[in-house]
């Protein structure tokens, strides 16, 4: 589903993000991808929706060499991977619908078809009292479930989650990361980046450890 | 399905006019600005011109017989006439036609002649010039060469103005074209601006199409949609508020503009083509404008 095979990225003035760093996560697999601040873990991510292209190495995504995928690909790409960024990247001027209705009109969704969908989304997510509301109002944990709710738009094989409990309470963290294990368990292979060791020996997923760039360890 | 599309790609573009606020607003405005004064250019040149062409329409060379002309040197004269390489036609005017026609003309003051018992008016020929001799030189070679025919009282003709008016009409048809190409430019920069301030203004919104798998059309095609919406509002105001212009100038020009124009109904709005093709090029503008300003934005 998702392997990296040596690769490295390196930023203009020599500055190493990532170094000869291989690994393999299988369909279906939720991956914790663990490390200090600045270890790397969100150009990995970057890495794996073409946001960037390595230095050397070659990653494939669902058997499509992303190194090599043309530009006109990359749309194709991109709608099979959902994204919840660490800054989530919400429109805060826009009510949390409109949020999600951005992404079907992406993916050219009607939107007879697509109301329905994203009611079932926030209704998931809990959030289907506020979907008239502008992000701007909702507080950071329900910010965070709209990201989640927006990202799985597009029915992703593959879920990436930048830092998705960085600035919650406990118990909220919680909350989001059992959201993301029922995602995983209808079948989306998720991927979740965290600083939070806690979080990790808590959920007991396999577990990638980042270090200046590189793979250091590996927890089955 | 493709109804329910357009649909909502044209609430989309409507949407974001909205969202635009004051700098559309501008960027429609300095296009209105630009196209109004091409347009003035334009009518004014188009309705000169017209009045020139009629003017040089009814433009002869008069050629006026002596009293004592014998039937046989006026048939000559007529041979030589029908024969000149210059003259498009020919007509016999009488001194019975003349003097009708001078009562007519004259128009109630034709007891001017009353009293006369004899018409001082003398009979002419009068001659339509082909255009490519009316010319100065050619007419007064041509003159020159009438007036020593026997019978020729005189022969008049009045070239040089019409063709003093009309280096005056294709200044203004240059000038037009000049400020024309000058303020289209001007507002193809302004729409591009306009876009490109739009572009970045959406900056996020874009940044998350495109990471969602949004393909380059899917972003384009309604940031384009909205400046040719602001490129044909901007020159159909233009159209309008150059309609109010030239109504209230023809007002104010009352019966001076009825002798110009030998009738203000005579005085020409654009015609509906000039009218297509102003909004079409506001259109094209806007259009180019933001497919310049997408383009780059997307580049980087």
């Amino acid at each position: 589903m998702i392997q990296m095979f040596r690769v490295s990225k390196i930023y203009p003035k020599d500055v190493v993000a990532l170094s000869d760093v291989t690994f393999h996560v299988q369909k279906g697999d939720f991956v914790f991808l663990c490390g200090p601040s600045g270890a790397g873990k969100t150009t990995l991510l970057r890495l794996i929706f073409r946001d960037e292209l390595p230095s050397s190495g070659q990653i494939l995504v669902n058997g499509r060499n992303v190194v090599r995928l043309r530009e006109s690909k990359l749309p194709a790409l991109r709608r099979t991977i959902g994204v919840i960024f660490q800054d989530f990247k919400l429109l805060m001027d826009r009510t949390v619908y409109a949020n999600l209705q951005l992404v079907a009109r992406v993916l050219g969704i009607p939107e007879s078809i697509s109301r329905r969908k994203i009611g079932r989304l926030l209704k998931d997510v809990g959030l289907i009292q506020k979907a008239d509301q502008t992000p701007y109002k909702l507080s950071g944990g329900e910010q965070q479930r709209v990201a989640i709710a927006r990202a799985l738009m597009s029915d992703p094989t593959i879920l990436l989650a930048d830092e998705p409990t960085g600035n919650l309470d406990p118990d909220l963290s919680l909350d989001v990361m059992r959201l993301l294990a029922e995602v995983n368990i209808r079948g989306t292979t998720v991927v979740v980046a965290t600083h939070n060791p806690k979080l990790v020996s808590e959920m007991g997923h396999r577990t990638l450890i980042l270090k200046q760039g590189r793979l250091v360890e590996e927890i089955a | 399905m493709f109804w329910e599309r357009l649909r909502t790609l044209l609430s989309e573009t409507f949407l974001n006019f909205r969202r635009g606020g004051w700098g559309i607003l501008v960027s429609v405005g300095a296009i209105t600005i630009a196209f109004l004064i091409t347009g003035i250019f334009l009518l004014f040149t188009l309705n000169l011109s017209a009045v020139v062409d009629r003017w040089a329409e009814d433009f002869q060379v008069v050629v006026f017989l002596h009293d004592t002309i014998t039937e046989e040197q006026q048939t000559l004269l007529r041979k030589r006439l029908d024969g000149e390489m210059a003259v498009r036609e020919v007509t016999y005017v009488s001194k019975k036609d003349a003097l009708a026609k001078f009562r007519r003309q004259a128009g109630g003051q034709e007891n001017l002649l009353e009293g006369m018992n004899t018409n001082p008016l003398p009979a002419s020929f009068e001659l339509r010039i082909h255009d490519k001799y009316q010319t100065a030189a050619a007419l007064k070679q041509l003159a020159a060469s009438l007036k020593r025919v026997e019978g020729v009282e005189d022969v008049l003709y009045g070239q040089e103005w019409v063709e003093r008016l009309t280096g005056v009409i294709e200044v203004m048809k240059i000038l037009g074209i000049v400020v024309g190409g000058v303020l289209g430019l001007a507002s193809l920069f302004i729409v591009a601006n306009t876009v490109r301030m739009a572009v970045y203004a959406r900056a996020q919104e874009i940044e998350i199409m495109r990471l969602v798998g949004a393909t380059r059309t899917t972003i384009q095609i309604p940031l384009i949609l909205e400046g040719t919406v602001q490129g044909g509002l901007g020159a159909a105001l233009a159209l309008g508020l150059l309609y109010f212009l030239f109504q209230a100038t023809l007002w104010q020009l009352g019966t001076s503009a009825s002798i110009l124009f030998s009738g203000p109904e005579l005085a020409r709005f654009l015609t509906p083509e000039y009218r297509m093709a102003m909004i079409g090029v506001g259109v094209l503008v806007g259009g180019v404008g933001s497919l310049v300003a997408v383009r780059r934005f997307l580049k980087v």
